[in-house]
């Protein structure tokens, strides 16, 4: 049984005009459904409550998000990473922001009581909100509340991170939980916002060799991509057995995405969709909540997303773009659009440096690999 | 600043059977204190002279003859860096783990060695910090302001500098690098590419929308 949820005010959660998380592109999504005559019927989530937060963030962090989202002035907002280019104080943001979490606090109950074995929340993915630190336009880590509460049901939880970054906020939160099982597949923090994300960060405690990055090199491009899923993620799971996958499905590892470096196309998506589809047949008996995440380039993410949303209900893809979606969306984006809901192939000139970064990543992949086996016995 | 460029290539190493003598020995006479061991061209442990000397202290309880093989006392697995990780991801896993060296591997070769001297080296030019960043690199004109204009650049657009890191280059430029609060790396790398600043990291920045 699948689910979709959402929630118009999913919209508040606007970080202003010129920031790239703009709730524009799930909107191209679904309108995007609508013109291809493609049924979109959600579940609107409640709002949770601040004090429902403080199971993830320290309450003092929650307050003063909620106090200057209400436009209150408190001098100390830079102490936690607010008031920046990425995450800017903006009136209302933390009512979105908990809608948000609301939407994946409800996608992780429907899966618990059964009432469906996936759940596609159409926003989300707040993979950088620290416990205590705003960071990466992320307020609240909707992933962890959901998360928890799966765990607080008893289960094992494996959540599976394709975003483009490190998802280093929820690493830190289940960093020494051995009911969770992290998998950050990110390029390299070399460079990369947010730095982390290193093979070696594996854990702590209970949770040693269950917190695993997948660092991949700049110019990485799909067919390393899914050779790294089937190396290190396919293994990782069938060893921890989850009851359940959450996965954050960040579309900024696009060849077109602004901020990155990765070199993925809709083809790829298309492909690593389905793989971690059958990984969840294969290891969770298909249970698996998705969320959304970044994704810059509003005309490549809105495309990934849609074949994201074709896939979760087993719709064959179709192949051109209606053309009025496409002449609506040129015009307010001032962008030409492709014809075609696939990115056109070759999509870019050959990368140089390629044999170097498919030897890159199989080395990353061999470097984890031999790190946890001792404790994957 | 990455391994490659501090580490000591093609290190000096010993095999499982090599005498604890000979292997002490050859620690003297290269004055060197790590040596990887290494068996049909794979790294299989790695024996520093305190593993020696504390194996064949005469307070030991048992100790290790002088001709016993060092197979015998090395410590494996071994944690290993490879070429392309920065220093400072290697310094940090060389204070976890309180070991005072890591064997350089790629393709599953030894390449090289990198010790904790090494890495004191290379931290009195490189510091870093610890907040979620990305990691800005240019190289500027060695004239005085250059700097003020880049961080007037960053405070108009809101972006928090953690860290900035600068040395100086041989071609009479200064190396400087940035770890700031922003996922909007490369739009900003743009602008400052405008600027007239020679950005070298992130590349490409001419396909930013
Ligand atoms: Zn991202």
């Amino acid at each position: 049984m699948r689910r979709i949820i959402y929630h118009p005010k999913y919209s508040n959660y606007d970080l202003g005009p010129e920031h790239p998380f703009s709730p524009l592109r799930v909107e191209m999504v679904i309108d995007l459904l609508k013109e291809l005559n493609v049924p979109f019927n959600y579940i609107e989530p409640e709002i949770v409550s601040p004090d429902l937060l403080t199971q993830i963030h320290n309450k003092e962090y929650v307050d003063l998000v909620e106090a200057v989202s209400k436009g209150e002035e408190i001098p100390n907002y830079s102490d936690f990473g607010l008031g920046t280019a990425d995450n800017p104080i903006v009136k209302g943001m933390a009512e979105g922001a908990r809608y948000l979490a609301g939407g994946a606090l409800l996608g992780a109950k429907l899966l618990i009581e059964g009432k469906a074995n996936k759940v596609l929340q159409l926003g989300g993915g707040f993979h950088h909100a620290h416990k205590k630190l705003a960071a990466g336009f992320c307020l609240y880590n909707d992933l962890a509340l959901a998360i928890k509460a799966m765990t607080n049901a008893g289960w094992h939880v494996a959540y599976l991170d394709i975003d483009v970054h490190h998802g280093d906020g929820v690493q830190e939160i289940f960093y020494t939980d051995d009911k969770v099982m992290t998998i950050s597949i990110h390029e390299s923090g070399e460079f990369l916002f947010p730095g982390t994300g290193w093979v070696y960060e594996l854990g702590s405690g209970m949770g040693r060799s269950l917190k695993l990055n997948l660092p991949l090199e700049p110019f990485t491009e799909g067919d390393s991509y899914l050779e790294v899923i089937n190396k290190a993620v396919e293994p990782a799971l069938a060893y921890f057995k989850p009851d359940a996958l959450v996965v954050q499905t960040g579309a900024d590892a696009h060849f077109a995405d602004p901020l990155a470096d990765l070199m993925l196309t809709t083809h790829d998506y298309e492909k690593i969709y389905r793989r971690i589809f059958e990984l969840a047949d294969e290891n969770c008996k298909g249970r698996a909540l998705f969320t959304l995440g970044g994704g810059y380039c509003p005309r490549a993410t809105s495309r990934i997303w849609t074949i994201l949303y074709f896939i979760f209900n087993n719709i064959p893809l179709p192949e051109k773009l209606p053309d009025t979606w496409r002449k609506h969306w040129e015009k307010r984006l001032n962008k030409p659009f492709p014809e075609t809901l696939h990115d056109q192939l070759p999509a870019f000139d050959p990368i140089p440096r390629k044999e170097e970064v498919v030897k890159h990543n199989k080395d990353v992949v061999q470097r984890l690999m031999d790190a946890v086996a001792p404790d994957w016995l | 600043m990455l391994i490659r460029e501090v580490m000591h290539p093609d290190p000096i190493t010993i095999s499982p059977d090599t005498p604890l003598c000979d292997a002490y020995k050859l620690m003297q006479e290269k004055g060197i204190r790590h040596l990887p061991v290494v068996e049909n061209d794979k790294l299989v442990g790695i024996v520093t002279d305190r593993d020696l000397r504390l194996a064949t202290s005469r307070l030991a309880k048992t100790p290790f003859d002088p001709s016993d093989k060092v197979k015998e006392i090395m410590s494996h697995p071994v944690e290993t860096t490879s070429p392309s990780d920065p220093v400072e991801i290697a310094t940090q896993l060389m204070r976890e783990l309180k070991i005072g060296c890591l064997p350089v591997m790629e393709d599953q070769k030894l390449v090289g060695i990198v010790t904790s001297a090494d890495l004191l080296d290379a931290m009195l030019r490189l510091t870093g910090v610890y907040r979620p960043s990305g990691r800005l690199d240019l190289s500027l004109s060695n004239k005085p302001g250059e700097l003020a204009r880049l961080a007037t650049i960053l405070a108009k657009r809101n972006i928090n500098i953690h860290s900035i890191l600068t040395y100086p280059e041989n071609n009479n430029k200064i190396r400087v690098v940035l770890r700031i609060s922003t996922m909007e790396i490369r739009t900003l790398a743009k602008e400052l590419c405008n600027s007239g600043f020679e950005v070298l990291w992130p590349p490409h920045i001419l396909c930013v929308e």
